[in-house]
């Protein structure tokens, strides 16, 4: 029997091929596309839990990726990619490890091996792509849902704060933790290279528009992390070794408003806008307290990695 | 009245209706939808519903939940299966009354997140260290999805047992035509309370090896202590062999002593009939079909449908194994695993498997062909 030689086949420069079965709109495709811009021709492997990121890696023949891919069970990204990079490292191999994960696989599930991966500094990259809802099952929360939100699982708005997934990373005192957006490309491609040219455990968020959960139109989803950005609900940071702190945007005076009212996902009655604009001003205190306290100047050197 | 309802709609329905008052579950394909239905059947506040951060905070939820005197469930396919594992043997360990759905769908791993398979048959057995025995009930459509909810209910309240209830993709989500008035059902059955009469003597204490121990919830107003270690009737740690030996065989003989209690079977005998087909799960309607078929073309054949897997449904398997059986034919939708756990009891008598695991269904049309070809064995 042959088969005929498909796009799957070929070499391919890009980590994301075109053919790809992602929806519209979708934020993770767009910054896997400003990923490879900012790895600037390294060929990273790539370790991702169940989530659509995996999804994307298709069905014979829209195989979504032009790069080795894991996939792992949903609860061990991170303890899979520690393996590879392990041994990547004894092979003396230069080319990064990435997680690439949802909010579920990283929030909840697979917040042990995460922790203990960043406890132990390993050298990998993760890189979690937050669309704040279980996609890929049929949109239920997650612990990255913001409060107030419709899920499935939360039809009535959902009750509970949406974990600081950052907090928690820079806690661990690892090398570097950033914030990404798709809607400031040189802000995201510098962040990327300054993760690829750091040793050890890098932790980067992505805000990532999923059309399909959030309600919202596809040609918007740029445009809402932008209204994210301005209006201060995403702030984008950098921390490194978990003590020094840098602003990179700082909030214009955006309504909340223009975020928030171009997403269905936010018309439940619940919604208190009031109080979700003192949170986000909450939020700002304290990061700007950090910032003031724990500057980040000059270069940034990351803590080794250290093996026993 | 005749609904129309997925499998996985008809487990909730039956689960309430059988006293459930608490479900934990993290989302997955195909058993999400058990999820959500109990958001929306829960939403008036008769029962908790938590969606966890995954599938060993699903069930240890239920699990404390069911200690502390609730009916729970929880709800996944086999990915949560495996991460079920060490706490279904707690609930062994601790005989907690708890029901878990698995919607299977193909393995092993992610598989076929959307492609059916029933390959969990004996996992779901063997699902826990040691090898002691579970009820593993498997149901064909809604309908059996409703009427074996119910039971798996009543056999974890009296037996204080966890139980599983395998369904499978085609199962959970396939829209049938139900009316669930007409499904005769079981009386819903509650754990025996510690308190009901004398003689009271701690939360595991037996008389027999096969006797179930009363039910005092952990908190209430007797200390109950609850340990997946070997303990003794107090439910206190012992190195006593005695005591150990003691538990361990109850912990077998509660299931296996009742085996025919346990037997849910549809048989369907021609006394007259050569050939006798074997089936549970999803492979039971195309088996329906075949049957219907090669009987309209004056052929002679039985059927028998098993609802209850583990324990090994042996009485109603010899009983459908009349004397003119030659031939036994069963289809699975896995690599022919429960055929394997049934030679014995059938042996002499060989078994034909038409195993099918690439995600697709068994027609009728191939149980007909292999029923008209000439035995293998």
């Amino acid at each position: 029997m042959s088969i005929a030689l498909t796009t799957a086949d070929q070499p391919c420069e890009h980590i994301l091929r075109a053919g790809n079965t992602n929806c519209a709109g979708c934020g993770m495709s767009l910054g896997l596309q400003l990923l490879e811009q900012g790895l600037d021709g390294a060929r990273p492997t790539l370790a991702i839990p169940a989530c659509c990121g995996i999804v994307t890696a298709g069905a014979f023949p829209t195989s979504g990726y032009g790069v080795p891919v894991a996939a792992t069970t949903f609860a061990s990204s991170a303890a899979v990619a520690t393996g590879l990079s392990t041994i990547a490292e004894l092979n003396e191999e230069t080319e990064p490890v990435i997680c690439w994960a949802g909010d579920g696989g990283t929030y909840d599930i697979g917040l042990a091996t995460l922790s203990a991966a960043a406890e132990r500094n390993e050298n990998i990259i993760y890189i979690c792509y937050d669309n704040e809802i279980y996609g890929n099952t049929g949109g239920q929360r997650s612990s990255a849902t913001p409060e107030g939100v419709r899920t499935t699982t939360t039809p009535k708005g959902k009750c509970e704060v949406k974990k600081d997934i950052m907090r928690i990373m820079t806690a661990h005192r690892i090398p570097y933790a950033a914030t990404l957006s798709i809607a400031h490309r040189e802000d995201f491609l510098q962040k990327i290279r300054t993760a690829a040219a750091t040793r050890g455990f890098r932790f980067l968020l992505l805000l990532s528009p999923c059309p399909t959960g959030w309600k919202s139109e596809p040609d918007e989803s740029v445009d809402l992390i932008e209204y994210a950005v301005r209006c201060g609900l995403f702030p984008l940071y950098e921390v490194f070794d978990g003590e020094r702190y840098r602003v990179n945007v700082r909030p214009d005076g955006t309504p909340l408003e223009e975020y928030t009212s171009r997403q269905r996902r936010y018309t439940s009655a619940d919604v208190d806008l009031g109080h979700l604009q003192s949170e986000i001003l909450k939020q700002w205190r304290l990061l700007d307290g950090l910032c003031n306290a724990f500057p980040a100047e000059g270069k940034m050197a990351g803590r080794a990695p250290k093996r026993n | 009245m005749r609904e129309f309802m997925t499998g996985n709609q008809a487990v909730v329905r039956a689960a309430i209706r059988a006293g459930c008052n608490y479900f934990a579950g993290y989302p997955i394909t195909p058993a999400s939808s058990i999820l959500t239905e109990f958001v929306k059947a829960f939403a008036d506040g008769r029962g908790t519903i938590v969606q966890t951060e995954d599938e060993i905070a699903a069930i240890g939820q239920c699990i404390g939940a069911a200690m502390a005197g609730a009916k729970a469930l929880t709800a996944s396919s086999g990915p949560g299966l495996s991460l079920y594992s060490e706490n279904i043997g707690l609930a062994q360990m601790a005989e907690t009354p708890l029901v878990i759905v698995d919607c299977q769908r193909m393995g092993p791993s992610t598989g076929g997140a959307t492609a059916t398979g029933e390959g969990d048959v004996m996992f779901a057995r063997f699902v826990s260290g040691g090898g002691y025995p579970l009820p593993v009930l498997a149901a064909c459509d809604a309908a059996t999805a409703y009427r074996l909810t119910i039971d798996a209910f009543n056999i974890a309240e009296r037996f204080r047992t966890p139980v599983i209830l395998l369904s499978s993709k085609d199962v959970a989500l396939t829209r049938q035509t139900v009316d669930l008035g007409a499904i005769e059902l079981p009386e819903v059955a509650d754990r025996s309370p510690h308190d009901d009469g004398d003689g009271w003597r701690g939360p595991y204490a037996v008389d027999q090896p096969a006797d179930i121990p009363r039910f005092a919830p952990i908190g209430g107003d007797t200390l109950v202590r609850v340990t997946g270690s070997i303990h003794d009737e107090r439910g206190v740690l012992t190195n006593d062999r005695a005591k150990i030996q003691a538990k361990l065989t109850h912990l077998f003989e509660k299931i296996e002593s009742r085996a025919e209690e346990l037997e849910r079977f549809d048989a369907d005998i021609d006394p007259i009939a050569e050939t006798l087909i074997i089936c549970y799960g999803g492979a039971d309607g195309a088996v329906r079909e075949a049957v219907a078929t090669m009987r309209e073309r004056g052929e002679a054949i039985s059927r028998l449908t098993l609802y209850t897997l583990w324990p090994i449904a042996a009485r109603a398997i010899r009983d459908a194994v009349t004397w003119r059986v030659r031939r036994v034919i069963m289809p699975e939708l896995n690599i022919g695993l429960y055929a394997d756990a049934l030679r014995p009891i059938l042996a002499p008598l060989a078994i034909e498997s038409i195993r099918r695991y690439d995600g697709g269904l068994i027609s009728p049309e191939t149980i007909c062909e292999q029923a008209g070809n000439e035995a293998i064995a």
